[in-house]
């Protein structure tokens, strides 16, 4: 069913709507078998390029390949095979959980017996047992999401497009989500996801495309984003014996600061790090932290940002 | 996939959603005790001494079958006017775009749910029309043109619906669009007709010619004697409802009145409510006499006027024209639908959303 060669290949996409220019210039590759990031500030245009992918939207210029095949040209071959999870929960509101899966898979060719038997393994595969026969208007925003991705798996499909998949999960389904998705992944499939919680993104992502204003951010500045200087987190169990030890290892005082859960000390590489760990603990101090405060796409997230608009806590507009 | 499969699949969930909603329910019950408001009272005026033993069941069933008609047009842009774009509204169109069903089976599948659920109105009506034809009189070709007439006429309302539904962003404007559409149909060919026609006036010279009696002071005579007066000449001038009269046959209830074949008693007189309205409808397409002669004088000035059955045979039926115009118009809200309701899109209406 799989396919091993294919992904998704996007070249110089461009999409206005009237005088929006929503997407300006996105370019990327996502591979078969990895899970990548789709990383933005809200407006960015992540929305507009996955309805894109989705064959929903068709791109005013620059051209779109997944599995090969061009979602304007053969928009048919392009859902066969793709799945796509919206950001909005829309669902048949009078329907069942179980009815609205049977239903979709009919739309995608099956036959009654057919959809039947997915319906169960997908009901099975999200864990929406108990809610199976209810309608889906009594389903809270984090069973809705779990049938969203139920639904776009219902034909198997070997790409899949996850928007916001997280939002509204427990913590619980947040971490069944991930492994499921690792899971899809190692069986071949290319999936690319967006999503505003970095940290999680870090977890589930091979790789991460950064957007900004519709356009698609040069790899050269996102590997200068990577290993510009970062903050880590030193706990101890003498909380202030730190400070005077990282000012006795020659920190500058504002390179040094504070939040609810330790000290922050702003390192530009991972060895200079090991460094400073191996001096703190060489001068007695107990330590029982010392990690990067920051996850790694959160960190180029918010480097990125800063760098252009000059400021760290942009929201993009 | 077929094409007939995926369109079944979308019927399937149009009508399970409605099925499950209380709405449909409700108004198909208001609208059988409505029907039986109106069976009842018909009946008891047909069993009156007034109507004596003369056949009634023609008038009951037309009747019957108007009132479906209007309730039809009235609850089918609603039940239809946003099929496509409530959908969307609720985040669900998208998820059906990227399947494999085409836009042509969602708006399609759309349209055949939203008429089968307006023709549940028909057959809730079946036992009171089985009622009506108890009352005699019926004639079997008038029950099976008008009911044909009737279930193409609700598709056609149907279809403009959710047509415009496709092409309008807004669920509330498009509902409001479909009522306008019924509107201008079923009112405004009757105010476009009557507007005209009174706008359009030509005028008439009529040639009189009077008994002159032979009494000198006028009074009445046993002898009975007159002489033939002068002709005289009097001017004023007609509404010319024949120019216009094309435009009622757009009008559904003209089309329902129209298809069925008259139905005359021996005295020429209509025997159910379409062959009354359709023998009016058809008056309208004489053309007056704009130099009429009255000669009082001679036997023959004074002329039989025609009866419903004269008139109906001396002019042409137009239903033909009118329910052409509508399927027209439901395959081109369809069409227009279809397209709008095309993926990838293109452009998109402004203030829509694609998910």
């Amino acid at each position: 069913m799989l396919t091993t060669t294919g992904g998704i290949a996007v070249e110089g996409v461009r999409r206005s709507f009237g005088s929006v220019r929503a997407v300006t210039n996105i370019s990327f590759e996502a591979r078969p078998g990895t899970v990548t990031a789709l990383v933005g500030p809200n407006g960015s245009g992540k929305t507009t390029l996955l309805l894109m992918l989705a064959t929903l939207l068709a791109p005013d210029e620059g051209s779109i390949r997944i599995n090969g095949h061009d979602p304007v040209v053969d928009p048919l071959a392009v859902r066969a095979i793709m799945g796509w999870m919206p950001d909005a929960l829309g669902s048949w509101a009078s329907l069942t959980v179980r009815t609205t899966l049977q239903l979709t898979a009919r739309m995608y060719g099956r036959d009654v017996a057919q959809a039947a038997a997915r319906a169960d393994e997908l009901i099975d595969l999200v864990e929406l047992w108990e809610l199976a026969d209810r309608p889906t208007r009594v389903l809270s925003r984090g069973q809705k999401q779990k049938l969203s991705l139920a639904r776009a798996l219902v034909h198997d499909p070997s790409v899949l497009l996850l928007d916001e998949p997280a939002s509204g999960l427990d913590p619980a389904a947040r971490i069944e989500l991930r492994i499921l998705v690792r899971r899809l992944a190692a069986e071949g499939r290319t999936i690319l996801v967006s999503s505003h919680v970095l940290a999680e993104l870090d977890e589930l992502a091979d790789t991460a495309i950064y957007v900004e204003r519709g356009a698609s951010i040069s790899a050269e500045r996102v590997a200068r984003a990577t290993s510009s200087a970062r903050p880590w987190r030193i706990r101890a169990l003498e909380p202030t014996s730190i400070v005077p030890a990282l000012i006795a290892a020659g920190i500058p005082a504002d390179a040094i600061g504070a939040d609810g859960s330790g000290i922050l000390v702003s390192v530009d590489t991972e060895q200079r790090a090991a460094g400073l760990l191996g001096v703190l603990v060489s001068a007695g101090v107990e330590v029982t932290s010392f990690s990067p405060a920051t996850g790694d796409l959160e960190h180029t997230f918010l480097d990125l940002q800063s760098r252009h608009d000059g400021r760290v806590d942009g929201s993009g507009r | 996939m077929s094409f007939f499969s995926g369109l079944k699949v979308i019927v399937g969930l149009e009508l399970r959603q409605r099925v499950r909603g209380v709405a449909w329910y409700v108004l198909l019950g208001i609208f059988v005790l409505l029907v039986a408001i109106v069976t009842l009272l018909v009946g008891v005026v047909a069993r009156s001494s007034y109507m004596g033993n003369s056949e009634t069941g023609g008038w009951l069933y037309s009747l019957i079958i108007y009132f479906v008609l209007l309730l039809g047009t009235l609850i089918a842009p609603a039940l239809s006017g946003n099929a496509v774009n409530g959908e969307r509204d609720s985040g669900t169109l998208a998820t059906m775009q990227v399947t494999l069903v085409s836009s042509a089976q969602i708006v399609l599948g759309k349209f055949v749910a939203s008429w089968i659920a307006t023709l549940a109105f028909l057959v809730a009506s079946i036992p009171f029309l089985l009622i009506s034809s108890a009352f005699g009189g019926l004639a079997p070709i008038t029950v099976l043109l008008s009911v044909l007439a009737l279930a193409l006429e609700l598709g056609v309302i149907a279809a403009i619906g959710v047509g415009l539904s496709a092409i309008l962003a807004r669920p509330l404007f498009s509902i409001v669009v479909s009522y306008l559409a019924v509107a201008a149909l079923s009112l405004g060919t009757l105010i476009a007709f009557g507007l005209g026609g009174i706008a359009v006036q030509s005028e008439v010279r009529a040639t009189t010619i009077s008994p002159v009696y032979s009494s000198s002071d006028g009074s009445y005579n046993e002898s009975n004697t007159f002489t033939c007066g002068s002709p005289t000449t009097s001017t004023y001038s007609t509404p010319r409802f024949d120019l216009f009269w094309p435009i009622l046959s757009a009008n559904p209830y003209v089309v329902l009145a129209d298809i069925t074949p008259g139905q005359f008693d021996s005295h020429g007189n209509p025997q159910d409510l379409f062959t009354a309205i359709g023998s009016g409808v058809r008056a309208a397409q004489i053309t007056p006499d704009l130099s009429p002669d009255y000669d009082y004088c001679s036997e023959n000035g004074y002329s039989m006027s025609k009866t419903s059955e004269e008139i109906y045979a001396s002019t042409v039926p137009s239903w033909f024209v009118g329910l052409a115009l509508h399927l027209l118009l439901a395959a081109g809200a369809l069409t227009w639908g279809i397209a709008r309701t095309k993926t990838p899109a293109r452009k998109l209406a402004s203030g829509s959303r694609v998910a």
